[in-house]
């Protein structure tokens, strides 16, 4: 048998590509929900809101402590659970699996970025805040024009780190039976009884969309002047032990 | 319409099914962990030493590695093994087939490939972090390149080093789950392996989950407590 077919190895690009969007469609569903969950998460916690941070601790470690793969599973056997104990008549044998995929990214995206957003705000020196207050700011004022604007200078890498990782995890997505990239090999393999040159090609197009994506937030840091001054290193330290790796 | 109950008892009995697979996720995150800081210190280092040719040709593997996801890496190189094992046994003249080969063997050999990329990385920032005076301090007292690394780098750069590590190690516990799919059984694989006989996959994912959760709160305890122990250089 031979170990490498280059022509099906090219073949497999438009096939691959068609499902692209799919792969997409995850991660900006999951980074952009996840993200407004994560503002709540992280407020629950800054504010320590009785209950509710307890509630947060527990979920963010939780979510964070085990692997995607098993959250993806929890998911899709467990989400109906609540759902019928609370009789919210929500049919949900008929869902599509693509909404549970999303369901347990958002989560894991909310967990995950909740810690950034987190340390990001608790970074910001105090003492601007009294500052801020002592010339006559609001609190929302001083929250708005003084903390946020630091505060996104600080995440803004660790949140570029969390999206590479979240396109990364979403080559799992498949073994719900989403058909995105990495799910339409099994078709590919069917057809040709290889699938060697069809993993390899999926394999070309993460790291190609992984380094494009590195790039945007690159670019993005220069902009927003990430990562500058003493205080900014320091905190970019700090908030690498905070971030995480793609599995 | 209810046909859903949490068999708490079922639950409990497969967090005890889950702790039998530990072993096998130690295997599974713990060799990756020392592969990838043993190659992983030997990369950092000729990516601070700026080495020509080797720098380079680092860098561009790590870029590489870390770009394609762990499920890519494995899948790859257990179709790898299992297409090129029998040739290459062939022509050794050995008579061997590929459904010799362990496919952990191949699981460990995938996961310390992606943990050479990241613990690499860690070791290289930590080592960055060591100011550049020092380097300069160390050459001009007449240290050689071994003794500086030896004793003056490493030593300021563990503490920053540790935690990264640590960081790391809980990745790879929680990675080595995506090594099921070529077929290994860790944790999930062990605990659906008793839920399919009575369809409790719910208790089972959960019970999986817990243990994991355990092993990753158990790594960051021991982390906090390696850090105290180095900070005292």
């Amino acid at each position: 048998m031979e170990m490498f077919n280059t022509k099906l190895f090219f073949s497999c690009f438009p096939r691959l590509l068609a499902r692209l969007p799919i792969t997409l469609v995850i991660v900006a569903v999951a980074f952009a929900c996840g993200f407004l969950l994560a503002l709540l998460i992280a407020a629950a916690r800054l504010y320590r809101v009785p209950v509710l941070s307890w509630v947060a601790v527990a979920y963010t470690s939780f979510v964070r402590g085990i692997p995607i793969l098993v959250l993806l599973f929890i998911v899709y056997v467990g989400l109906p659970l609540p759902l019928l104990l609370a009789r919210a008549g929500l049919d949900i044998n008929h869902w599509d699996t693509l909404v549970f995929v999303l369901i347990a990214y958002t989560m894991s995206e909310a967990a995950f970025q909740s810690e950034i957003i987190r340390s990001a705000i608790i970074a910001v020196d105090p003492r601007q805040v009294e500052a801020a207050r002592s010339v006559g700011l609001t609190s929302w004022q001083a929250f708005r024009r003084i903390v946020a604007p630091q505060a996104v200078q600080i995440a803004l890498p660790s949140l570029g780190n969390v999206l590479v990782s979240l396109l990364k995890d979403t080559s799992l997505a498949y073994s719900l039976g989403v058909i995105d990239v990495i799910g339409i090999i099994t078709s590919i393999r069917i057809r040709t009884n290889r699938s060697l040159e069809a993993y390899t090609a999926a394999a070309i197009l993460f790291l190609t969309l992984s380094f494009l994506m590195e790039l945007l937030f690159q670019h993005l840091n220069r902009r927003m002047g990430a990562g500058k001054g003493a205080q900014g290193r320091q905190c970019w330290t700090g908030l690498m032990l905070r971030g995480r790796r793609a599995i | 319409m209810n046909g859903f109950t949490f068999d708490t008892g079922f639950f409990l009995h497969e967090i005890i099914v889950g702790t039998r697979f530990v072993p096998v996720v130690l295997l599974l995150s713990l060799a990756p962990l020392l592969a990838g800081l043993g190659l992983g210190l030997l990369v950092a280092i000729a990516r601070v030493l700026k080495l020509p040719v080797l720098s380079q040709l680092f860098a561009v593997l790590v870029v590489v590695i870390r770009g394609i996801p762990v499920v890519l890496i494995l899948t790859i190189s257990y179709l790898f093994t299992n297409l090129g094992f029998g040739p290459l046994a062939a022509t050794l003249g050995l008579n061997a087939g590929s459904s010799g080969i362990s496919y952990t063997v191949v699981a460990v050999f995938g996961l310390s490939l992606s943990a050479t990329a990241y613990l690499s990385e860690a070791l290289r920032s930590a080592l960055e972090s060591v100011q550049a005076g020092q380097f300069e301090a160390a050459r001009s007292v007449g240290l050689s390149p071994a003794q500086m690394f030896r004793r003056v780098i490493i030593p300021q750069a563990l503490p920053v080093a540790i935690p990264l590590i640590g960081n790391n190690l809980i990745s790879l516990i929680k990675g080595s789950s995506v090594a099921s799919v070529i077929t290994v059984v860790e944790i999930m694989g062990g605990t659906l392996l008793e839920a399919t006989r009575s369809y409790q996959f719910l208790e089972a994912y959960l019970a999986a989950a817990v243990v994991y959760w355990a092993l990753g709160f158990a790594t960051e305890r021991l982390t906090a407590l390696a850090e105290s122990h180095v900070a005292k250089y």
